[in-house]
């Protein structure tokens, strides 16, 4: 995949996350909870949905890394490479 | 043998908003239920033609769509169920009637409420807002070692009309504990009753329940109606599966029960893995607190009679308000009555809804109900229901001549269509607050786990998958 493919991925799981959020204001250098006004359960099903579409295992201790959209697809590129 | 990842025990509330959680994520899952529709203690049957709704009152936890960190939003978003293809109805206003001496409105404008403790008890108002700023500073969701709510309460305000008057519609709608409770417990209920409110969903219970089961069923998860589990099967200190009625194993990596904290236990044949699953005994965790609900019908002529712009209504009579199994069979001096049409934008149907709840003695009727002969316990029934539609007639108004149909509800009945052991809707008075138990892959969700209400059970079951499941997976 490549940069793009996997910025529209993280978008689109925020999009389905919440339908209503505004992701065409999105700073990509700014914390995505800050931004979205989600919360910890939220950000959870980032990472459970990335697990069921891509089989990624993101450990707990790596999630400060999908802070931003930027350090999301900077942490995503080594592991979706391929996919 | 049939094997899961994810077994859940009870597919009421939790269970399924636990089945909804892991399904979604593409999991194998499967809910077993006992009785034969789901609900548990919200569930419904008919009669001459109608649906009527049991457990369900009101649901708490109103918030506006654009509250996003708001209970219900929450967890809509971790249902994946759009906010907005919901159609919420408001109350208008409730009341807490102590006759004689006082009375409270609220709305889910909480302002309301504040205003009316200023003008009935003027001198307990910066008390009233002292409380409020203790109320909001306290987290009610770590886990620590339950604290009196009473004793917090009287810290602020010192009317004790006024502590009871704020008691009674939280013990009502969510007490488990005789004439206290535990202090979580308390801000949970005062922030989702009187901070934010009561709504209901249009539609009824069965609609609601149907949209659940409806998205579990689209992400994959199974369910099995009138499929009782047996018994839990336990090696050391890891749950291995469960046997049904039917004789069935199935083998499972989680286990979730919904089924409450002693009717867990029960579960577990082996005394050593009863003793491991709770070193307490049954009668130290069934709960005391159980009900005596009616249901009325009555025809359109009533409506003038009755009460419009009242949602709900949480009387006391007796000088001191008590919360607790009564010595009689039913307690009179207080009560619930619910007016379930009387929602913003209800329908204004020929037929009129009424609800009235007391606290009952399950004992008492325990010790009337014969299978073989009903005709004490049905005699009981009509006697204590005559007595309840006297007393909330005079708070009413008697509408007696309007009624086409009645029917009650005792704690046995509780006891048989829940599985709730003595009728106790509000469960143990011990909650196992984070869900853990001592086996290493079962969890406790539901009514006994702590979360309170509609909301809090949907909830429960999304926060056990959460916190337990997805990060050991």
């Amino acid at each position: 995949m490549t940069i793009d493919e996997i910025k529209n991925v993280v978008l689109e799981i925020i999009q389905d996350i919440d339908d209503e959020a505004d992701l065409e204001n999105l700073n990509p250098g700014e914390a995505l909870r800050d931004q979205l006004d989600l919360d910890s359960m939220d950000f959870l099903d980032i990472v459970m949905e990335l697990r069921k579409r891509y089989q990624i295992q993101i450990p707990e201790a790596d999630y400060p890394q999908l802070a931003t959209l930027d350090s999301c697809v900077n942490y995503l590129i080594p592991r979706l490479k391929a996919a | 043998m049939r094997e899961y990842p994810l077994l859940i025990i009870g597919g009421g509330l939790s269970g399924l908003a636990a089945g909804i959680r892991f399904a979604r994520f593409g999991q194998k899952v499967l809910i077993l239920e006992k009785h034969s529709k789901a609900g548990g203690l919200n569930s419904y049957y008919y009669r001459k033609g109608r649906l009527l709704e049991t457990g369900l009152h009101a649901i708490t936890n109103y918030a506006p769509p654009e509250d996003k960190h708001a209970p219900l939003n929450r967890l809509l978003r971790q249902l994946k169920i759009p906010r907005r293809t919901l159609k919420l109805r408001q109350q208008h206003t409730s009341e807490i009637l102590f006759p004689g001496r006082a009375n409270l409105c609220f709305s889910n404008d909480f302002s309301l409420l504040q205003s009316q403790v200023a003008k009935r008890f003027p001198d307990s108002v910066k008390q009233f807002e002292k409380m409020l700023t203790g109320i909001d500073a306290y987290d009610a969701f770590t886990p620590r070692p339950k604290v009196s709510a009473r004793k917090f309460v009287s810290t602020f305000l010192q009317d004790q009309l006024l502590v009871e008057m704020i008691f009674c519609p939280l013990m009502f709608y969510g007490g488990s504990d005789e004439d206290d409770m535990d202090l979580s417990q308390f801000v949970i209920l005062f922030r989702s009753i009187f901070q934010e409110g009561f709504f209901r969903p249009e539609g009824t219970i069965k609609d609601l329940l149907g949209l659940l089961l409806q998205q579990y069923q689209d992400f994959g998860g199974e369910i099995e109606f009138s499929s009782g589990v047996k018994e839990i099967l336990a090696v050391n200190n890891r749950i291995s599966g469960i046997r049904t009625y039917a004789g069935e194993e199935i083998s499972c990596d989680y286990l979730i029960s919904t089924a409450g904290l002693p009717e867990t236990r029960r579960l577990f044949t082996v005394p050593e893995a009863a003793a491991t699953f709770s070193e307490l005994p049954e009668d130290k965790t069934s709960g005391r607190l159980s009900f005596l609900e009616s249901i009325y019908l009555f025809n359109k002529s009533a409506r003038n009679q009755l009460p419009q712009d009242r949602t709900i209504i949480f009387y006391n009579l007796s000088g001191k308000f008590s919360y607790r199994r009564p010595d009689d069979a039913v307690d009179l001096n207080s009560g619930v009555i619910c007016f379930p049409d009387n929602f913003e934008g209800s329908r204004q149907d020929d037929i009129i809804p009424l609800r009235v709840t007391h606290l009952a003695n399950y004992e008492k009727w325990l010790h009337a109900y014969d299978d073989a002969d009903k005709s004490r316990y049905t005699a009981m029934k009509t006697d204590w229901t005559e007595r309840s539609r006297e007393v909330v007639g005079k708070i009413i108004g008697n509408c007696s001549e309007n009624i086409v149909y009645e029917d009650s509800f005792t704690p046995v009945t509780i006891e048989r269509f829940t599985s709730r052991t003595q009728g106790a809707v509000y469960g143990s008075s011990e909650k196992i607050k984070d869900g853990t138990t001592n086996f290493e892959n079962l969890y406790i969700a539901g009514t006994d786990q702590g979360y309170l209400g509609i909301v809090g059970a949907l909830l429960s079951g999304v926060t056990m998958v959460n916190q337990h499941i997805f990060n050991r997976m």
